[in-house]
């Protein structure tokens, strides 16, 4: 009888294993980069609806971060500021910019001329209330998943600064997504806090960088890296104010 | 979910929201949508048959285009943050206010603190300023919430329509257009409102304002509470209108109970009557257990108070007044008093002699403590039951001590002048102000007739009814968090505002603002609310009214004695008896939804009736004496297991044929009383009357909301127009061979613990003599020891250093030597089974605070409940005959939720570590990383995972098997959601977490007012601030898991366990401490105090030990069976006891 499939067939198993082994490789490669945050959410940069320049205001102006984003040593939300926080400034400073028409139609709403009184024209539904305008619609940025609690309250309170989470925002003119936010993220820091801690007035000093009391670039060894952690003021604030960042579900999942 | 934009929305913009609501229900009405959600594949992907295939490829080709650039597809869709255009004060995005208001209700008003996340309400407190209450609040206040956010409500006003076919249809019309016509009504002489009762001192202001105007007010309620103090002061022939029994039961030692279910849901003041009884029931020591109040009760229904008693005894309500008039004859000749009232009451009260066993030992022991007893009397009882429970009061010298009487001023015209005067033609227009009259009186008005003679009907009301069907024009009204009013408690000690919480979120207005506008008052309900309050409080603050919630008010009490001594010459003498074919009839609100109000409120029927356990239905409840009769009469009708449906071990086992889906199949049978009659499910309830039939109103309605169509059957049938809600002379028809049955979603068809202890009772006097008798019992009484070397150490040693957690994968060690991360708390929790009335409210709290759905009545026939808190209720009982069903029978509950094992059984199945343990002791649930195998729900012994076989909380319940494909819910009641709970999906396992948020909520607070206060003091920002330990630990009592913040009788305590000196280590430290299977060696967390009993062993049902302890004892002791059924051989198996 003849034979029914030709000799080369006897490689077609090893080939197609070794290109499915190479698809398949490739395809858990693409996930495993390309739809991982640091892929996906570094680098986002939405068009906000005011091109509020943080480089401008946070960075040569000097404006706190606690200006604008009160909420943010109070509550788990960072906040963004309401219209009214814009307009304490610039109803003076750019008061007719069209930049910022958004948010004085948001400030003013029903009162179209500016005067704090509602006058009868000015009540368009007829509430006898003066209704701001529609609420500006910021494109978020930051975003934890549902059932992610981040609490921005503890973080700031307790020596973390923004820049950890946030990067520079004082140098973007326009912000950006900078740190992955994956819980891998989360982890690394809450299992060596020590590298985030500073002292309180610091935490929105996005410039500052913990100066080692040893310092100098010639310690290499492993008693030497250890003596920098010893004395850097991470670890001193760790163990001064008791910092015990839970690594466990609860702290972050409820 | 619901976190998206929850800080953002503003509130002083045009209503967004508002627009948005409305504009989905108008869409839900054209016919355009209604098409398209009947389209087979809604989400539009039938679209593509209006395409060409290459039409179709060109469009794929270039999404798959874009989809390779930069994968976009997977980013998330973008989404916005809408700040306010002007920050309003006192609100900080992300931490929720708290406001003081009160719910109303039939008893009064309650006071409340709600929770509001940018301002929208989420969850119900009590009040802790009101002291009565303590901050607690009952199962409707807790579950209220969520009508705030129910789709089905009335979302604007409506004018009825009827077509040619007498179909009807609803027009929306503006709520103010219909109000201003309705005020034209008033100005004609003949326009009559009928109210439901209401106890807000602004609602009187108006209507009597009204009456001056001319407009006749009616008031309405089915359940009347406020009968029994109308009949009270006319027996007595006061000058009130009313005299209210106010109880004082922090005092009382010794209390009788006549058909009054004073710690259930079904008589006023019940918060306030458990917190202050269950409070002297508190046992902490052999030494207070002497101390420790004790309760009789004669009643017909099994209720919650009988669960309590000490000593039951069941009575038909027709044979309750002989039984009365005895014990009141008994107490006065004991306490030496009028001789020929004696007589007269030892006359009438004949019928009862056969109870004369019962009623001298406890007579006796009332007199024994005159000053500090009681006895109250059910508010369905006649006037005469309630003038002679004044004079037992009166005689034991309690009035003004463990009882105040109250008299009240607020006289009103019921349902029947209303009528008389319609038919006098008296009345041409109608207002009906809340309540629902024409389903509840629909028994004993013809109101076809009525509304020939009306020319207009309008109605206020909350949703669309069958007063609303009865009436022209349906004006909608808005719910309680939205209205401002001014009330009172039941006491009248508080005066109390009713402050909303939140605008009106529809086109509504409140009953106030309803009788403003037809006064003509130009005021709005806020500044008439403030005005009353400057009548009041002269130049006191309003906002700090507002902000404390209360107002004393310091009633009056009534304190004069009163001799009666001819009273009774006229009352008859009761002959009628009661028997299989002349049953007494019985007539309860219901558990589920009380008259009727919450028939909309899907937690309220999903939270299953602590006595039959069942959910989503009211039955027939006959004794076990009847049933076995019906059983024997219809053979096949599968009421009572057959003789032969009994196992080996002589236990009950399901009757299979009677059991569809393995639940319980009901058979339906009508109940003939006069020429009215109702039909419903039947269901045996143990301990109920021999010869009573219970029954609930409130269910069985014709038009509601999409929850509560189909619930129950309706028996408002049995009421008169005189309130009553007791029928005699019932029988229940001879059934037809072809049973008709009704599937009842009931979430414990079993009673018994089968001599398990489970619950662990004992009585006061075994108590007293070996205090650790709870550790004696159970199969770890006999095993090694669970803790092993550790057994004898402490209990915060034990919760910080014994080993646990044993996870198949590695994770953390959080033992305190080994741990970089060591949990400065070890969370545990205390429950004291004595504590424990079965009131539910722990159940429905968990449910608001948690996000837990509702799963509607089929899955729960599934078994598919999600509740976190379960609460067990088991019966036992003297005699054990195997195949009887008991009828005199002992009541436990238990509450059982995760007990946080600290060696976890569900920990160590998980094949994908979704759940491990904390530092801190909780057993955490990453819902995240759950992918459902549902292992860790098979090996929990305790059985109290819960798992999402479906999107409940996104999808509606009729249309989970359509996955995708089925209708969302109306995305209003996600406003309700918690923001700080994750609201779970489909395929996750869930179950209690001890209230994390609120745990993780309060550390935070710690320590960031630590840190604050520590750079305070020492001025200084930088890094050498000290913090140590202790000022980080969260004080004793900041936690308050919603269970244990809701619980009337304070059983629940929730600590932290390596701090000695907490609240919950001192009660687990209590020798009555057991954990349930402890013998498992699971280690729980949570653990429960056993339940002390306080009998009398003069009276002729005392039993040595509960019922419950005697099952276990013959169970684990088989040796010594039989010795447990008789009284005095059983002394002697329970002095052998010790040597186990």
């Amino acid at each position: 009888m003849r034979n029914i499939f030709p000799r080369w067939i006897n490689t077609v198993p090893i080939k197609l294993f070794i290109a499915l082994g190479m698809t398949g490789g490739a395809v858990v490669a693409g996930i495993s980069y390309y739809a991982t945050p640091k892929y996906t959410r570094v680098g986002y940069q939405p068009t906000q609806p005011v091109s509020y320049n943080h480089e401008f205001h946070a960075g040569q102006l000097g404006l706190d971060c606690r200006y604008c984003h009160t909420s943010v040593d109070k509550s788990p939300h960072a906040s963004i500021p309401s219209a009214n926080v814009c307009m304490s400034c610039h109803k003076n400073v750019k008061a007719d910019s069209p930049l910022l028409e958004p948010i004085r139609q948001s400030y003013y709403g029903e009162d179209s001329n500016k005067d704090g009184k509602l006058s009868e024209d000015e009540d368009l539904n007829g509430d006898g209330i003066m209704n701001v305008g529609a609420p500006v619609p910021w494109v978020r940025l930051h975003k934890t998943p549902d059932y992610v609690y981040f609490n921005h309250a503890i973080h700031v309170n307790r020596g973390v600064s923004c820049v950890e989470c946030h990067g520079r925002i004082d140098e973007m003119v326009e912000v950006h997504h900078d740190k992955s936010l994956s819980m891998s993220f989360c982890l690394e820091c809450h299992r060596k806090p020590e590298d985030a801690l500073r002292p309180m007035d610091k935490v929105t000093d996005l410039a500052w960088v913990a100066k080692h009391s040893l310092g100098g670039d010639d310690l290499h060894t492993e008693d030497d890296l250890d003596r920098i952690h010893a004395d850097a003021i991470g670890f001193a604030i760790k163990n001064k104010w008791n910092v015990n960042a839970g690594v466990s579900c609860t702290t972050c999942h409820r | 979910m619901i976190r998206e934009n929850s800080e953002q929305i503003p509130e002083d913009s045009p209503e967004p929201g508002m627009k948005y609501w409305k504009s989905l229900d108008a869409l839900a009405e054209t016919p355009g949508f209604q098409d398209w959600i009947q389209d087979e594949f809604p989400q539009g992907a039938s679209m593509l048959q209006g395409f060409e295939r290459r039409g179709f490829m060109k469009i794929m080709a270039a999404s798959f285009g874009l989809a390779g650039l930069g994968m976009t597809g997977c980013r998330r869709p973008e989404q916005t943050i809408m700040p306010y255009g002007k920050s309003p004060e006192e609100l900080i995005p992300g931490v929720p206010n708290y406001y003081a208001t009160s719910m109303p209700s039939p008893h009064g008003n309650i006071p409340l603190v709600v929770e509001s996340h940018s301002g929208r309400p989420t969850k119900i407190e009590g009040n802790p300023s009101y002291l009565p209450f303590g901050g607690s609040t009952d199962v409707y206040a807790q579950a209220s919430v969520l009508d705030l956010y129910d789709p089905d409500r009335a979302r604007e006003s409506f004018r009825k329509k009827e077509n040619q076919e007498g179909d009807l249809s609803w027009a929306s019309v503006n709520t103010n257009t219909l109000i201003a016509e309705v005020s034209e009504w008033t100005k004609d002489g003949n326009f009559a409102i009928l109210a439901d009762r209401s106890f807000s001192l602004a609602r009187t202001k108006l209507s009597s304002e009204l009456k001056d105007k001319g407009v006749q007010f009616f008031e309405y309620e089915a359940i009347d509470l406020a009968r029994p103090e109308k009949l009270l002061s006319k027996g007595l022939r006061l000058d009130s209108d009313g005299l209210r029994v106010i109880p004082n039961l922090g005092k009382v030692k010794r209390a009788l109970s006549l058909d009054c279910d004073f710690l259930g849901s079904r008589e006023p003041f019940t918060l306030a009557n458990t917190r202050s009884f269950m409070g002297g029931r508190k046992v902490t020591s052999p030494g207070d257990a002497k101390k420790m109040n004790r309760l009789y009760s004669v009643e017909s229904d099994m209720t919650l108070t009988g669960g309590v008693a000490d000593h039951r005894l069941r009575l038909d309500p027709s044979q309750t007044p002989a039984f009365a008039f005895l014990l009141a004859a008994e107490v006065i000749s004991v306490r030496k008093g009028d001789q020929t009232l004696t007589k007269r009451l030892k006359e009438l009260g004949k019928a009862a002699e056969i109870h004369r066993e019962w009623i001298t030992p406890c007579v006796a022991d009332l007199c024994s403590k005159p000053s500090q007893s009681i006895v109250l009397a059910g508010s369905h009882l006649p006037e005469e039951v309630h003038v002679a429970v004044f004079l037992i009061n009166q005689s034991l010298g309690a009035i003004g001590k463990t009882i105040n009487y109250l008299p009240t001023n607020d006289s009103y015209e019921g349902i029947s002048e209303l009528i008389e005067k319609i038919e006098a033609n008296e009345i041409e227009n109608l207002l009906f102000v809340g309540g629902n009259p024409v389903f509840l009186t629909d028994s004993f008005v013809d109101w076809d007739r009525i509304r020939k003679k009306l020319k207009k009907v309008a109605r206020f009301g909350y949703s669309l009814d069958e007063t609303s069907e009865f009436s022209d024009l349906h004006i909608a009204q808005s719910h309680y968090l939205e209205s401002w009013d001014l009330s009172r408690t039941w006491d009248q000690e508080s005066i109390v505002p009713v402050q909303p919480l939140i605008a009106p979120l529809f086109d509504t207005v409140s009953d106030l603002e309803l009788l403003l506008s037809l006064v003509g008052s130009s005021l709005t309900a806020h500044d008439f609310v403030k005005s009353m309050h400057s009548e009041l409080e002269g130049s006191k603050l309003f906002d700090d009214f507002l902000r404390l919630g209360v107002l004393s008010a310091n009633p009056s009490f009534h304190s004069s004695p009163i001799a009666l001594n001819d009273y009774f010459d006229k009352t008859k003498i009761q002959e009628n008896s009661v028997g299989a074919d002349n049953l007494d009839l019985l007539l309860i609100p219901d558990f589920h939804v009380w008259d009727g109000r919450f028939i909309n409120n899907g937690w309220m029927h999903e939270c299953p009736n602590p006595m039959t356990k069942l959910t989503w239905d009211n039955a027939i409840l006959i004794s076990p004496l009847l049933g076995k009769k019906l059983q024997k009469e219809n053979p096949g009708i599968g009421l009572i297991p057959e003789p032969t449906m009994l196992n080996k071990q002589n236990q009950i086992a399901p009757d299979n044929a009677n059991f569809a889906d393995g639940r319980q199949k009901a058979p339906v049978v009508l109940v003939k009383f006069g020429n009215r009659s109702i039909e419903g499910p039947l269901y045996v309830q143990p301990g109920l009357a021999d010869y009573t039939i219970v029954s609930s109103l409130g269910m069985g309605r014709r038009k509601t909301g999409r929850v509560g169509e189909g619930a129950g059957y309706d028996a408002s049938t049995i009421l008169d127009q005189n309130g009553n809600r007791m029928v005699s002379g019932a029988k229940i028809l001879k059934i037809a061979k072809n049973w008709t049955y009704k599937k009842l979603a009931n979430v414990q068809e079993h009673w018994s613990m089968e001599g398990r202890a489970i619950i662990r009772e004992a009585n006061v006097d075994y108590y007293s003599k070996k205090e650790d008798f709870a550790q004696h019992m159970g199969a770890e009484s006999h095993s090694p020891p669970m803790w092993g070397k550790d057994e004898n150490k402490s209990l915060a040693h034990k919760s910080q250093k014994t080993p646990r957690g044993n996870s198949s994968y590695e994770h953390p060690d959080h033992n305190y030597e080994n741990s970089d991360t060591p949990g400065r708390h070890q969370w545990g929790m205390a429950i004291d089974l004595t504590q424990c009335t079965g009131c539910s409210a722990c159940v429905v709290a968990c449910q608001s605070e948690n996000n837990i759905p509702i799963v509607g009545k089929d899955q729960v026939m599934r078994g598919r409940e999600m509740h976190w808190v379960r609460l067990d209720r088991y019966f036992s009982s003297a005699e054990r005959e195997g195949d009887e069903i008991p009828s005199d029978v002992q009541v436990s509950f238990q509450s059982i939720s995760c007990m946080h094992c600290e060696t976890a059984p569900c920990e160590s199945v998980c094949p994908v570590n979704a759940t491990v343990h904390d530092e801190e002791g909780l057993n955490a649930m990453a819902y995240n990383r759950c992918v459902g195998t549902r292992y860790c729900a098979n090996n929990c012994p305790y059985k109290v995972r819960r798992f999402n076989f479906f999107d409940w909380n996104k999808r509606q319940t009729d249309e989970l098997y359509k996955g995708p494909l089925g209708k969302k819910n109306d995305e209003i009641s996600s406003m309700g959601k918690n923001p700080d709970v994750t609201v779970r999906m489909r395929g996750v396992m869930e179950k209690c977490t001890y209230c994390v948020q609120r745990i993780q909520e309060a550390k935070i607070q710690v320590k960031v007012n630590a840190q604050r206060a520590a750079r305070h003091s020492s001025g200084k920002d930088g890094s050498d601030i000290e913090i140590d330990n202790s000022d980080l630990k969260v004080p004793d009592g900041t936690i308050l898991p919603a269970c244990s913040q809701v619980c009337p009788s304070d059983g629940v305590a929730f600590g932290d366990l390596s701090d000695p000196e907490s609240r919950v280590s001192k009660l687990k430290n209590d020798p009555r401490n057991y954990s349930v299977l402890g013998y498992l060696n699971t280690r729980p967390r949570t653990t429960y105090l056993a339940k002390i009993r306080n009998p009398n062993d003069k009276m002729p049902d005392f039993a040595k030990k509960p019922h419950s302890y005697r099952e276990y004892h013959d169970k684990a002791y088989p040796t010594h069976h039989g010795e447990g059924h008789g009284e005095k051989k059983e002394t002697k198996s329970t002095n052998g006891k010790g040597s186990h």
